[in-house]
């Protein structure tokens, strides 16, 4: 029996879910009551340590809270405080250009890693668990594994780039050169997006391929004409995706200058350039006690989500072809 | 249709027995909780953020009071944290599962009482050991009267030389660094350093003196030029004070210009990354020739560099015949709020913090102990650790403020844009003291 059904489909042709309909038998209901029990816990779980944590982050936003105590109503304080906090704009701007940087490059490289991985060579599984591996290793060693590597004088990436020429770069010391160290760290774990891609590159049809090449199209083009429209959908799902994570880049700022900054005096990188949002939220929560500031924060960040995951599904509207499933 | 038999309903019955006599049973015991603590004892926790080699003293005298206590059991606990990060510590204690004694830094504990983390110590008599402990330390244990912690250990800030390195670039006569003869004069240590500086392909590889560095804070070089960072009758900060703004514009922005900005933090990032091992430290591989530090160095010389050839003077002056200046710093030990175990908490907060405790963490780490008692006794500042207590008396420290770690990031962030000359250090500090201002108000009086 149908219960769900496809009511509808966009004019340009892409199937849409439309609003489901139940129509319960009477067995229907008392499976219902059986399956509750078993689904409670979800239930409860996500009430307790999801919904309620959004709405009371909410609320304290507009409270001066320690985290201790009582709150104390200070209306839209927190948010008027944080528009005029050059921190916050510092952070805000810093973020944004991690994410409009890794984001992008971070798709081509998983589209890349994933062609490799879908090549027809015997020893393919071999190729495809190397190019994964940095993906399972944990952020934690990738990152002081790249401090290393990043050192100006005796790192790896400076002596290549020497080799051909090219200047000593203070890659963590510069506030120039710091958040596109971030940048670069972050592709080391492009090996998860690349095994979607992959799945992608294989649901192809391969009768395209075929005619494509009957018809004399090169690879190039074969690529530009099947392959890259045809998973424009993981496409998108990889954006928004990236995106999203992208905005709440944490950890590698944490680990860089969340202990010990070395000889330098910075607390979040020099010329505070690795002040990452999220990085600076945990300082209002956990340095300065002030957690009505970091719900304040947490809920801007989750409308600039929001705001940038409409933009790029209204965009995608022109790129995204679902017509092959 | 039942969803489970008569039987089914037993035997859920019959576990749920057994798993509530195995949750509830370990009251009547009195077995010791842990190895090494006495039968009948009650378990207390005690968290710390120290890494070794400090960590390993504090185990120490954590074995040492469940040797004796009859009354509580001691469990240290390394928990990620740093001065004034306790991410861990108030997501635990919101949960109910933070600790019973924590370690935390001094000069936040009037901010984390202000915030409602921490136990008032009154009632437990705190109050009366006042007059054991230095009055600095005291006074950073309290807010508005009431103490909130027991200061543990101390320290003090000096200027540590490299004589091997000073001698092999021709600097013969070091009479100016002898500290019968007073402080060194910031234009000496100069001409000393800028002699010790050499390149190598273009880049430094040994620097003289890069004041900013290890304990060149802000606080050391304010201090030393005589600025005052909080003034109590108006409660402000004030961190553009005249003589701080000159320290700065000296220290950070002339200095790193003198030896060319990119030049110099292209040296610190090579030498003195972040997250580096003590042992590859820059001063004791032989790329720095002086360096401020703290007293806990002569510790880690002992360890990794047991045979440098280095001396330690009073940090230099703007001009001849000023006094030295010197900060001091330190921890200290808070019963966190919710603690489950806070009279056994304090029982241990006396041991650590009082004699036992600090004679062992100033022996085995080379800190100074804030135990008034236990500063006369020679016998635990063997060598150079006596210069460093002896400057103790006129040392100066931090104000303790409920937004002091906010104001320290403050700090920093305008230290930070002095050294590379993307501010002038007096706008700079001027937009350090109005955010900091802006946050200490509503504490306003601290008295």
């Amino acid at each position: 029996m149908e219960r769900i059904r496809r009511e509808a489909e966009s004019p340009r042709g892409a199937a849409v879910i439309a609003a489901p309909r139940l129509h319960l038998s009477k067995a229907d209901r008392r499976n219902l009551r059986v399956a509750a029990p078993f689904i409670l816990p979800w239930v409860v779980g996500f009430l307790a340590f999801t919904l309620y944590p959004i709405v009371y982050s909410l609320y304290l936003s507009f409270n001066s809270y320690s985290g201790f105590g009582n709150a104390t109503p200070v209306g839209f304080a927190n948010y008027q405080h944080l528009t005029s906090d050059p921190l916050f704009w510092k952070s805000l701007w810093n973020t944004l250009y991690y994410t409009g940087l890794a984001v992008p490059i971070g798709l081509v490289i998983a589209i890349v890693l994933a062609l490799a991985m879908n090549q027809k060579v015997r020893e393919v599984a071999i190729y495809r668990a190397a190019i994964y591996l940095p993906s399972i290793l944990p952020l934690f060693a990738l990152t002081f594994i790249f401090i290393v590597l990043l050192n100006p004088r005796f790192g790896f990436v400076n002596y290549l780039i020497s080799l051909v020429g090219g200047p000593t770069i203070n890659w963590l010391g510069d506030p120039k050169w710091t958040r596109f160290s971030v940048v670069l760290l972050a592709q080391l774990g492009a090996g998860g997006p690349a095994l979607i891609f992959l799945a992608a590159l294989r649901a192809v049809p391969g009768e395209l391929y075929e005619s494509a090449a009957l018809d004399g199209a090169g690879a190039l083009r074969r690529f530009q004409h099947i392959t890259l429209p045809l998973i424009t959908p993981v496409i998108l799902y990889d954006l928004i995706y990236g995106t999203i994570l992208g905005v709440q880049i944490f950890t590698p700022a944490f680990i860089l200058v969340g202990g010990t900054s070395g000889g330098a005096a910075y607390t979040a990188g020099p010329d505070n350039s690795l002040l990452f949002y999220v990085f600076y939220l945990y300082k209002q929560a956990f340095q300065y006690s002030d957690m009505g500031i970091a719900s304040a924060m947490a809920w801007i960040l989750f409308i600039i989500s929001v705001v940038l995951s409409v933009v790029i599904m209204r965009w995608s509207r022109y790129w995204v072809h679902y017509e092959v499933s | 249709m039942s969803l489970l038999s008569w039987r089914g309903w037993k035997a859920s019955l019959v576990f749920v027995s057994v798993l509530l006599a195995a949750c509830g049973g370990g009251n009547t015991s009195t077995a010791a909780p842990l190895a090494g603590c006495n039968s009948g004892t009650t378990l207390a926790t005690f968290w710390t953020s120290h890494t070794p080699p400090d960590s390993d003293s504090l185990k120490h005298i954590v074995d040492a009071f469940n040797k004796q206590s009859t009354a509580t059991c001691v469990k240290l606990v390394q928990v990620p944290g740093s001065e004034t990060d306790i991410a861990k510590l108030t997501t635990a204690v919101r949960s109910g599962t933070g600790p019973d004694v924590y370690m935390l830094d001094r000069f936040t504990v009037a901010e984390r009482a202000a915030a409602g983390v921490l136990e008032d110590l009154s009632q437990y008599g705190a109050a009366s050991l006042a007059g054991s402990y230095v009055d600095f330390a005291w006074a950073e244990a309290n807010f508005k009267g009431k103490p909130y912690a027991l200061p543990f250990d101390t320290d003090t800030r000096a200027l540590y030389y490299r004589k091997d390195l000073l001698q092999a670039a021709g600097v013969t006569d070091l009479s100016a660094l002898d500290p019968a003869n007073g402080p060194p004069t910031i234009d000496q240590v100069r001409t000393m350093a800028n002699k010790v500086n050499h390149k190598t392909g273009g880049a430094y590889d040994i620097v003289g003196f890069i004041p900013y560095l290890n304990q060149g804070w802000h606080y050391t070089w304010g201090f030393v030029y005589g600025g005052s960072f909080f003034d109590k009758s108006s409660c402000k900060v004030t961190p553009n004070d005249p003589k701080i703004v000159q320290a700065y514009t000296d220290m950070f922005t002339n200095w790193d210009k003198a030896l060319g900005v990119d030049a110099v933090q292209t040296f610190v990032s090579s030498y003195n990354p972040p997250n580096q091992p003590t042992q590859q430290d820059p001063f004791l591989t032989g790329h720095l020739g002086f360096v401020i530090s703290g007293d806990w160095v002569l510790g880690q010389i002992a360890t990794y560099a047991p045979n440098l050839k280095y001396g330690v003077t009073y940090i230099p002056v703007p001009k001849k015949g000023d006094q030295p200046a010197t900060w001091a710093g330190g921890w200290s030990d808070v019963i966190p709020k919710n603690a489950k175990n806070a009279k056994g908490g304090y029982e241990f907060m006396k041991y650590i913090a009082g004699e036992p405790g600090q004679r062992v963490y100033t022996k085995e780490t080379q800190h100074t102990p804030t135990i008034k008692s236990l500063q006369s006794d020679s016998s635990l500042f063997p060598g150079d650790h006596q210069f460093f207590i002896k400057q103790l008396s006129a040392a100066h420290s931090r104000p303790p403020l409920p937004v002091g770690a906010f104001y320290w990031d403050q700090l920093s962030t305008a230290q930070d844009a002095a050294v590379r000359n993307t501010m002038a250090p007096q706008a700079a500090l001027d937009a350090a003291a109005t955010a900091t201002n802006a946050k200490l108000q509503p504490f306003c009086p601290l008295a």
